[in-house]
């Protein structure tokens, strides 16, 4: 756990980056600090590894003061990932992984081993090790930039906008990755990023910062979009905060129709597997091709919204895992689902929903990186989070196929 | 006379085989002259570089005075040197290490000052004590500029070491002094070309280095 107490930065300058900042940081749970640039985000960051000493206040790890601990040593303990990745050049990819445990004095077999390790872990290809950073793309080198900053088991991760330079796919991809890994190893992550999109995708809890690191508001994404703190804060996470909480939330309980018969003048036509292969009109010999589709239970409510908004028959298309059609959910039920647990019941946990929709018997089990945390409840003061060692640990395997999800 | 027959007079004198003024033994000389002369200089001049690079102080301060260094009449400082230490080895390695410092402090001040910022912020990110960031980071960083001023210095060295020859110490420069002094100029111009080989193939030397003895990451910028 990090506490900032009174932790201020002002520049010999006389310029404030940081104004006094009163956070708690919980343990084993993703932190995002948000806000536009010049916030003082990453100085906030850098005064945890002491990158950046405070020129005022504390900053608390575990209880212990940074200041008093050897910064070289403190940082060995806690994982860096930058925006550069900043990899060493020179050395292969293996060795890059291996720079922490080389420092903390770990003989070359044992950490070679466990960079092999990582670079598994992080998803990619053993060979990989032998290569040279510059031989990479810009998300490989992200992912070894992640693998190295875990080489050494670090309880604590600090990521300074570590996905920003990298496409959009690409981005995606990553942090699906730092989703899986987070599910797996439980560290305590602090993340700095200026998207908002970004921070409500991977935070538990989420800071909006002001000028001079001053905090807007202190949520998990459910109610930070439901319930933004303030003009300023609502204004920073955009227009369409509604439409972004969706993704929250899953589509779970929309009641199906059969797509064997024409819906609306259109019949879904399927394939030898039962796949949707494209949609086509009755009377004229209209067809379209491309079929969005949505996954209860495991997709969003955004994204059945998004399938009902795209469907010439005004009909979301469910499918089970395997793509297989399941039935029709038509634009009105899909709004309905949206009524269920509304905005203003904020109050029904992401928890309640993922078990409604369990309950419900949907034919798709809840993906791992998805399983509500109990410690999670909305509206919670962050201060306050259990302890993560009594945190009943997630079911790996939630019931249906989720455990089968990939990404 | 053309100057092929003069030269081939210059390489066919049994002298230029045999003896102390045998081709051999002059580049012999030559070479052991220039390697003292630029070891010196390494010695005195890439620590300082490396450590100014790194602290980032005073790095104007290197460039204007290297820049100044550079001006220096070679010719006038043997002359200086021999008239407060006397003729010897000191009164050439002084002109010839003040040549090849200033190029060498340089390329390690810059080298050092060129690691990619976010790569350093890294290494300290993640646990490096500054003395590892500049072993382990930054001096592999500079090493393709270090070698680049290795080679300008080893160059201007070999080129310069003929005036050796005017305190009367060995080298290649023997032969063009002497050349000159008995109008022998066979033996000048066969001296100069030697002069001119030996830089060309210093040249290679450093060309290959730069090929093979650096790590892959570094040569690909």
């Amino acid at each position: 756990m990090i506490r900032f107490d009174g932790a201020g930065k002002r520049h010999p300058d006389g310029t404030i980056a940081v104004e006094g900042l009163d956070l708690t940081v919980p343990a084993g749970r993703t932190t995002v600090l948000v806000g536009p640039s010049g916030c003082g985000k990453t100085t906030i960051l850098r005064m945890v590894n002491r990158m950046v000493e405070p020129t005022s206040g504390r900053v608390l790890l575990d209880g212990t003061d940074v200041a008093q601990l050897e910064a070289a040593k403190l940082r060995r303990g806690i994982g860096y990932v930058i925006q550069q990745a900043g990899l060493f050049p020179h050395r292969k990819v293996l060795d890059n992984i291996a720079t922490v445990p080389y420092l903390l004095g770990w003989d070359r077999k044992r950490a070679r081993t466990r960079a092999m390790e990582m670079l598994e872990l992080v998803g990619l290809a053993p060979e990989t090790g032998k290569r040279y950073p510059y031989q990479l793309s810009g998300g490989q080198q992200q992912r070894v930039g992640v693998a190295r900053a875990l080489a050494a088991d670090p309880p604590l991760l600090l990521m300074d906008e570590p996905f920003s330079a990298v496409d959009p796919v690409v981005r995606a991809g990553l942090q699906e990755e730092l989703l899986r890994l987070q599910s797996e190893l439980n560290k305590t992550v602090l993340f700095v990023t200026h998207d908002i999109e970004e921070a409500v995708r991977l935070g538990d809890q989420i800071v909006v910062l002001r000028e001079h690191g001053r905090i807007g508001q202190v949520a998990d994404p459910a109610t930070l979009l439901n319930a933004p703190a303030d003009e300023q804060v609502s204004a920073f996470l955009g227009r369409d905060r509604g439409l972004r909480g969706l993704a929250l939330r899953p589509a779970a309980g929309i009641p199906l129709v059969p797509h064997a018969e024409p819906f609306e003048g259109w019949t879904l036509t399927v394939d030898e597997h039962g796949r949707p292969s494209g949609w086509q009109r009755a009377a004229a010999s209209e067809t379209v091709r491309q079929v969005a589709v949505f996954q209860p239970g495991v997709d969003t409510l955004r994204t059945a919204l998004d399938s009902a908004v795209l469907s010439p028959a005004r009909a979301a298309v469910a499918v089970d895992g395997d793509g297989r059609v399941l039935g029709l959910a038509p634009r009105a039920a899909v709004l309905d689902a949206l009524d269920a647990a509304g905005p203003q019941a904020a109050a029904l946990t992401d928890e309640a929903a993922w078990e409604a929709a369990e309950a419900a018997g949907e034919p798709a089990g809840i993906p791992a990186d998805r399983v509500p945390d109990p410690g999670q409840e909305p509206g919670q003061d962050p201060g306050s989070a259990p302890d993560p060692d009594s945190d009943p640990a997630p079911d790996p395997a939630p019931s249906g196929s989720g455990a089968g999800h990939g990404r | 006379m053309n100057w092929f027959s003069w030269l081939s007079t210059f390489f066919t004198d049994p002298d230029r085989l045999h003896g102390p003024d045998s081709i051999v033994h002059r580049v012999g000389e030559h070479l052991i002259l220039t390697g003292e002369a630029l070891g010196l200089a390494i010695v005195l001049a890439v620590p300082l570089g490396l450590l100014l690079g790194y602290t980032g102080r005073a790095a104007a301060l290197v460039t204007a005075l290297t820049g100044a260094a550079r001006a220096l009449p070679t010719l006038g400082l043997v002359t200086l040197a021999v008239l407060l230490a006397g003729v010897g080895d000191t009164a050439v390695l002084v002109p010839l290490v003040a040549l090849a410092a200033p190029v060498l402090l340089v390329a390690a001040c810059e080298g050092v000052r060129g690691t990619d910022p976010d790569l350093r912020d890294a290494a300290r990110g993640i646990g490096l004590t500054h003395p590892q960031v500049l072993w382990q980071v930054c001096v592999p960083w500079a090493l393709p500029a270090l070698l680049a001023g290795l080679r300008t210095a080893a160059v201007q060295v070999i080129a310069t070491a003929t005036v050796a020859a005017y305190v009367g110490l060995g080298g290649l420069g023997r032969y063009v002094v002497d050349g000159l002094a008995t109008k022998d100029f066979p033996q000048t111009l066969g001296g100069a070309l030697l002069v001119v080989l030996l830089a060309v193939a210093t040249q290679l030397l450093f060309a290959a280095l730069n090929r093979f003895a650096l790590p892959a990451g570094l040569r690909r910028r």
